[in-house]
């Protein structure tokens, strides 16, 4: 299904660089009332799987730019502003499953199924990581609050969120590209 | 249900100013705020002062705004004022004084768990909403006032390659298509009696009912996605360096608006660094006001 080199960035990353990335801003946007109780404001975010998807199914790249630019406009939509380390956290997020895009050959397989979600929660655990002890330097918290109140939060939501929809969307976009035939 | 925002063409001094322009100043002030963790309500109070102003120099009407400023509002007092008052994170450890005054406490029985409402931690509530609006005003009016067509072009001419700034482009062209996807898609579903509004059961339950929204808004944007590629394809992108139609060209007024950012960012960073000026603290009058 996939036929790119895993670093190419030509038309295919571009477009859906951006499609993922508007995607990814709209329906961030659209469950930020989901928010997470007593946590360092962090909403909880279903269209994190949106965004693991796009990394797998189309590329590091693409996961980079849908996770940077749809953190960038879902939080401008929803009013909190920009914060670079949060949506370079998001790249990370999207970009880290997408280093598996040239192994996934069956989007309905269940072995490659769980290797996504794996590689999701890699993803996951490398972004909010860095987007969270960054949260020291640009919002001068401690680490204690950091891991307890930024990324654990995230972790544990994010992680909930990718399990249950990632397959879902994998076993769709099968059907779907096959009857597409591309 | 989502906000489908509208640009339109007002002659205010807003929109004459050249895009990279605002770009520019909404970074210098987001960065003024964090690079020198500026937390100071004299630091705090001018800033928002100067983004309020820019908003309401960009005059968008009521009606067109008014369901975004209702979400936002909602986000930044309860989400973000009440994950501060209640918790006192997102911020300095600071906010998080325990020998602040406690103004309300109720702790389970035998325990330390609970709500203790302290008034560094009410302060720091405040000074967050302050801070939150002060960067998200500015950037909440450019969809409204930044013409769809020219985001390419600034990113471009901000230093961006040709491939990140379409891509760019693209993402902000695609939103309203999508949230006007999304929008149909719920609609859909509720004919078929989903409702959105009443998700019940547990976090794995809401998930899982989010899935008839999200799969099939997904799905759709794959196959909208061949399609442009085989459009920009046709076009021969990506076989050459591109030629951006627009031209952008700076003015007096730019140069002043430029000025003005990169100024309020070193005085940011020059007073918190230099001087020590800047940081968290509950100012005396809050205290006495509270306490009476």
């Amino acid at each position: 299904m996939n036929n790119n080199s895993t670093w190419e960035f030509g038309t295919r990353q571009v477009v859906y660089g951006a499609i993922g990335a508007a995607l990814y801003g709209a329906l961030s946007w659209f469950t930020n009332f989901l928010a997470i109780p007593a946590a360092g404001n962090i909403s909880f975010r279903p269209a994190v799987a949106v965004l693991i998807f796009f990394g797998v199914a189309y590329g590091p790249i693409v996961g980079l730019l849908a996770g940077f630019i749809g953190n960038t406009i879902g939080d401008q939509a929803s009013g909190y502003g920009f914060y670079w380390n949060w949506s370079l956290g998001n790249g990370l997020m999207g970009m880290v499953p997408g280093l598996i895009m040239a192994s996934i050959t069956d989007f309905k397989a269940q072995s490659q199924i769980i290797k996504a979600v794996g590689w999701g929660v890699l993803g996951i655990i490398v972004g909010m990581l860095f987007a969270s002890l960054t949260e020291m330097f640009t919002s001068g918290i401690d680490m204690a609050t950091a891991i307890t109140g930024y990324f654990v939060p995230t972790l544990i939501s994010n992680t909930i969120n990718v399990a249950i929809l990632l397959p879902i969307l994998m076993i769709a976009f099968a059907g779907m590209a096959a009857r597409r035939g591309r | 249900m989502l906000v489908t925002w509208k640009y339109r063409p007002r002659d205010t001094f807003i929109q004459r100013l050249d895009p990279r322009t605002r770009f520019i100043v909404l970074l210098c002030t987001i960065f003024a705020l964090t690079i020198p963790e500026i937390w100071d309500y004299r630091f705090m109070v001018p800033l928002f002062l100067f983004s309020l102003t820019q908003f309401l120099l960009a005059r968008i009407e009521w009606k067109d705004i008014r369901r975004t400023l209702f979400f936002v509002f909602i986000l930044v007092f309860f989400i973000i004022g009440l994950n501060g008052l209640l918790s006192g994170r997102g911020g300095p450890s600071a906010a998080l004084d325990p020998n602040s005054p406690i103004i309300y406490q109720a702790l389970i029985p035998g325990t330390d768990w609970g709500i203790t409402i302290t008034i560094s931690k009410l302060w720091f509530a405040m000074t967050q909403v302050l801070r939150i609006l002060a960067m998200a005003l500015p950037a909440m009016a450019l969809p409204y006032t930044l013409d769809p067509n020219i985001y390419g072009t600034a990113f471009k001419r901000m230093g961006a390659s040709d491939k990140v700034a379409f891509t760019m482009d693209l993402a902000l062209r695609f939103l309203p298509t999508f949230s006007h996807d999304l929008t149909i898609t719920v609609d859909a579903q509720r004919a078929r009696g989903y409702e959105v509004e009443k998700l019940k059961g547990g976090v794995v339950e809401k998930i899982r009912k989010l899935a008839p929204l999200i799969i099939p808004v997904t799905m759709q944007s794959t196959v909208t996605g061949e399609e442009v590629i085989d459009a920009m394809d046709l076009r021969a992108f990506n076989t050459a360096p591109r030629t951006w139609l627009k031209e952008l060209h700076y003015a007096p007024r730019d140069y002043f608006m430029i000025g003005l950012g990169v100024a309020i960012f070193l005085a940011c960073c020059v007073l918190k660094w230099g001087f020590g000026i800047g940081g968290f603290f509950v100012p005396d009058f809050f205290t006495k006001f509270i306490l009476g």
